[in-house]
């Protein structure tokens, strides 16, 4: 049997920071991933974010991996973040900045899929040279103990192998901690659905609409009606190219009101002052040509596409400098008027010729959703089992405080932590007190004190940001809750009381429909601008939705249903992002090819994930 | 074998006419029209190729790529050098080359072939099961009888014994109308093998995985500057016998090529009601005997 020094089971970003920082330590370490290629099973946001606490260390992206802030693929600084409480035609916004900025060196948007792509270059090349490495398209089945230091991993492709330690970086549906018992799994009070869907919106509209420079980007969050009544709220961030635009929300709140996911991030595309920021010019699909024999149909499609494909292209161009430097280098261009020329004579052909229609409308990318942990309450208190360590989501560590959402960079937090237990323990040779050793470190960090605890400099920070809400508006069911906003006794006050109510009585105070959905309501009623849609949007249908998505299919179901009657299994008729449940005389019945790995079904099933490369394939994440 | 005992291995690759969807172009006559269709490696090749990588990840192999050709067919030693991260890479192209049968192929690859790793013996060489425009399915063997190798078709998988010198493969053999069947086949160094359309290699432990994604990597960038592994042959160079090559080597003459007329369709169907059990057990009778008798449960 093959003997390695450390396996890494999920290379996501939580696993990749981990295989790089044992590779910088001189450990040598194998990660195995399911996924065929890197960043295709991952969903986020997202921002991550590099922190700076007052109090304590935390290890940032930019630590483990050397070349971050040169060359990874980032998308945009974000430099402005705003709340937004809606209701119906009415916003008010409020600038949050300085709680983005709190304890913050900075900042990114990211798409995984690049991101997670970069993370395993870099964490290649130094793996490589200690004989470890990535190994894709492999899927974890099984953990057997030789004896108390041995651990072989059994997979469903590849004949077992030996490790002396293991970092379950598996996600939030780990079946490591479901092989291994460390925990149970987690249960809706203890999860977020996040759903997201990535628009395409050329760099230079970006810039002007958020009114922002090449280098800056701006992140929106939102509460309100858009909520449709959970506990959660909208986000909308601004990438190089295109747009992240989704929503985060408590999973009981679901199980409570069940909303398909897809509605709810419609309610968010279908938000006025959100439609006026996606909305781009984009070309009406053809379904007929009236007149026209079978073979010159065929002839017109294929013309009419092609100039479709490259009126896209340039259209993309014409807003984003760069391209434009190359396009006039390149010589095919001589000015910038040029390219408006060809892009307006291709449109002229396209509309004359072919009768091909232009409208305003949003462009959709991607569809995806994935199950969040909610770190307050559902982070592992013990992230071992044995000489298996739990970092990221598979620990069930995320940040989830009103505007604060944070997952990857406390993933990456742990991996350290991780990292250097299992260094300590392959340089002394004993294993012994790993677990223990790893428990202490992650106990010791930042993150996990704000896991436990309210931190009420972040909460002034947040309450200062509020008095921008018009004093006005008291002397109704709402009026303590504004008063407090807008004294400054009163937030003193308010941070004094939360102290003493501790997170556990605090929690449900503030997560409650109160905060995410009636409060931003009367706001924006109260003391919201108006706002007028110009235009009429169409959303893809959820069919159209997943006929984008690309898939590898597995014959053989990666999830069984365990009972096809429960009340929880007829919610995820609703509740599954991607429609695999239906009923039929009452039963429950699953469809997995359109499964996108969300987690969502997994309390009340036998869930895994899908073999080695099958299943879901992201392109952005 | 090389003298620290790593395997030398060769594939010998084809460049040929792109016949998926949309690439591939006819003349009026039904004839292809060379000129307007792409060429890329052969699909067969593209197989040969994936062996040679495995025996690389899997046995540490040194690879050479062969192709006789002109000048254009370097673009399917790039190809083949992206699957199997060659080391070596060799062109053979003569305007005498030209017109060769497959003899006549069989003779410059057979010289090429002596040439390789530095003059090493090779050990395997592979090649396609056929190439997609010739159909003759005879270069591979005619090659291995002017080497003097022993040849093995239709291979779908095979272990090198390095300390015994010995291969074991696995062959397909397919008799319509009956079970597939495979063979398993032990021979000793050297040997050349044609593989089946259906062979993949399959890297079952960590550290062949470790060495896959390795070479895959190295692959992309040595094929990227492939001219510096390739090595250019004439007749002169390859020390041939001219009249052994080209058309003067080849007893065989394409006289033409006629596009065989499409058979009329002669199928009986009949509708049969799947809403009772009897009728079902006729579909099932009848295709018992329609297979001779080899429904598998
Ligand atoms: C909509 C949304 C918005 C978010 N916004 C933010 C944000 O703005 N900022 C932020 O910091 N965080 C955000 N998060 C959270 C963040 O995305 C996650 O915390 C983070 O991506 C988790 O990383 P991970 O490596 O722990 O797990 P994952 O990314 O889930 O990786 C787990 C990996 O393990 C693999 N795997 C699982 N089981 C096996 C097995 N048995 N064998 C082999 N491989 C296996 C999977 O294929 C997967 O690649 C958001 C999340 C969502 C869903
Ligand atoms: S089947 Fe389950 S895991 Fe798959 S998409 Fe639906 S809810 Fe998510």
């Amino acid at each position: 049997m093959e003997k390695f020094d450390v396996a890494i089971i999920g290379g996501g970003s939580a696993g990749l920071a981990a295989l790089k920082h044992l590779s910088n330590l001189g450990k040598q370490a194998i990660l195995i991933e399911g996924g065929k290629k890197i960043g295709t099973k991952n969903v986020s946001g997202g921002i991550l974010y590099s922190k700076n606490p007052a109090v304590g260390k935390v290890y940032n992206v930019e630590n483990i991996f050397d070349n971050f802030l040169k060359d990874a693929p980032v998308e945009r600084q974000i430099t402005k973040y705003i709340l937004h409480a809606t209701s119906k035609d009415k916003v008010f916004s409020l600038d949050i900045t300085p709680t983005h900025n709190y304890q913050s060196n900075f900042g990114y948007t990211v798409l995984l899929n690049k991101l997670l792509t970069w993370f395993a270059k870099e964490a290649l090349q130094s793996a490589e040279n200690l004989g470890g490495g990535i190994v894709l398209g492999v899927h974890v089945k099984s953990i057997i103990w030789k004896d108390e230091n041995t651990i072989i991993i059994e997979t469903d492709e590849l004949e077992p192998f030996q490790v002396k330690a293991v970092i379950a970086a598996d996600g939030v549906n780990s079946e490591i901690a479901q092989i291994t018992g460390a925990r149970s799994k987690f249960t809706s009070s203890e999860l977020y659905q996040g759903v997201k869907v990535v628009v395409k919106l050329p760099e230079g509209l970006i810039e002007e609409r958020f009114e922002i420079s090449e280098n800056e980007g701006a992140a929106h969050l939102f509460a309100g009606d858009i909520t449709l009544n959970h506990i959660g709220g909208g986000f909308l961030y601004t990438n190089r190219d295109t747009l992240s635009v989704g929503a985060v929300y408590h999973y009981d709140s679901l199980i409570e009101n069940p909303v398909e996911p897809n509605e709810l991030v419609n309610a968010l595309l279908s938000n006025p002052f959100v439609m006026e920021l996606i909305k781009d010019e984009v070309p009406k699909s053809k379904d007929s040509y009236k007149n026209l024999s079978k073979e010159e149909e065929l002839r017109a499609r294929f013309k009419s596409n092609k100039l479709i494909k490259s009126w896209k292209d340039l259209h993309q161009a014409y807003y984003s400098s760069s391209r434009i430097s190359d396009l006039l280098a390149s010589g095919l261009y001589k000015t910038k008027d040029d390219i408006k020329n060809k892009i307006d004579s291709i449109h002229n052909e396209l509309v004359s010729k072919y009768d091909i229609g232009f409208e305003t409308n949003y462009v959709e990318l991607e569809y995806s959703t994935k199950l969040v942990p909610d770190g307050k309450r559902g982070r592992m208190k013990k992230p071992y089992y044995k000489n298996i360590l739990f970092i990221g989501d598979a620990a069930g560590r995320g940040i989830f405080v009103g505007p604060r959402i944070e997952g990857i960079n406390v993933g990456i937090d742990d991996a350290v932590r991780a990292a250097e237990s299992i260094s300590k323990s392959i340089d002394q040779n004993n294993f012994d007190r790993l677990g223990e050793r790893y428990s202490k470190l992650v106990e010791e960090s930042p993150y996990t004190r704000d896991m436990n605890e309210i931190d009420k400099n972040y909460l002034k920070t947040f309450l200062d940001c509020t008095k921008q809400v018009p004093k006005d508006i008291v002397g109704h069911r709402y009026g303590t809750i504004f008063k407090l906003m807008s004294s400054n006794t009163l937030r003193n006050i308010s941070i004094g009381f939360a102290n003493t109510l501790g997170y556990k009585r605090l929690l449900p105070i503030l997560e409650s429909n109160n905060t995410y959905t009636d409060v931003p309501v009367e706001i924006a009623e109260r003391a919201g601008r108006d706002l007028q849609k110009s235009y009429s949007i169409t959303i893809p249908t959820i069919a159209e939705r997943i006929a984008k998505l690309d898939y590898n299919d597995d014959s053989l179901s990666h999830i069984k249903v365990l009972n096809s009657q429960s009340d929880f299994m007829k919610k995820m008729v609703t509740l599954c992002p991607t429609k695999c449940y239906s009923i039929e005389n009452e039963r429950v019945m699953l469809q997995h090819e359109g499964c996108i790995e969300c987690g969502t079904c997994a309390k009340e099933t036998d869930w895994k994930h899908p073999r080695g490369e099958k299943g879901i394939i992201f392109q952005y994440g | 074998m090389n003298p620290d005992g790593t395997l030398n291995t060769a594939v010998i690759v084809k460049l040929e006419p792109d016949f998926s969807e949309g690439n591939v172009s006819y003349n009026a006559d039904g004839t292809l029209n060379r000129a307007e269709t792409k060429n890329i490696l052969g699909p067969h090749s593209a197989v040969a190729s994936t062996a040679a990588l495995y025996s690389k990840v899997k046995y540490g192999s040194r690879v050479s790529v062969a192709t006789m050709g002109p000048p254009i067919a370097e673009a399917a030693l790039q190809q083949s050098q992206l699957i199997c991260d060659a080391d070596e890479l060799h062109l053979y192209s003569d305007r005498i080359f030209a017109g060769a049968d497959t003899l006549a192929t069989a003779e410059v690859l057979k010289a090429g072939i002596k040439k390789m790793a530095n003059g090493q013996p090779i050990d395997i060489v592979f090649a396609g099961h056929r190439a997609s425009d010739g159909e003759t399915g005879q270069t591979g063997p005619q090659t291995a009888w002017k080497l003097g190798y022993p040849f093995i078709g239709n291979v779908i998988d095979y272990d090198v014994d390095i300390k015994r010198g010995y291969v074991k493969v696995q062959r397909l053999i397919k008799s319509y109308g009956y079970h597939d069947i495979i063979e398993e086949i032990e021979a000793p160094l050297p040997i050349f093998m044609t593989l089946d359309p259906s062979f993949i290699p399959f890297f079952n432990t960590i550290s062949q995985r470790l060495k896959l994604a390795r070479h895959q990597k190295e692959a992309i960038g040595r094929s990227s500057q492939y001219k510096e592994y390739l090595k250019v042959f004439s007749a002169q160079s390859l020390e041939v016998n001219s009249k052994a090559v080209g058309l003067p080597g080849s007893p065989t003459i394409v006289y033409k090529v006629e596009k065989i007329p499409r058979a009329k369709a002669n199928r009986k169907a009949d509708v049969i009601d799947g809403s009772s059990q009897g009728n079902i057990g006729q579909v099932v009778t009848r295709i018992y005997d329609t297979l001779g008798g080899t429904i598998i449960k």
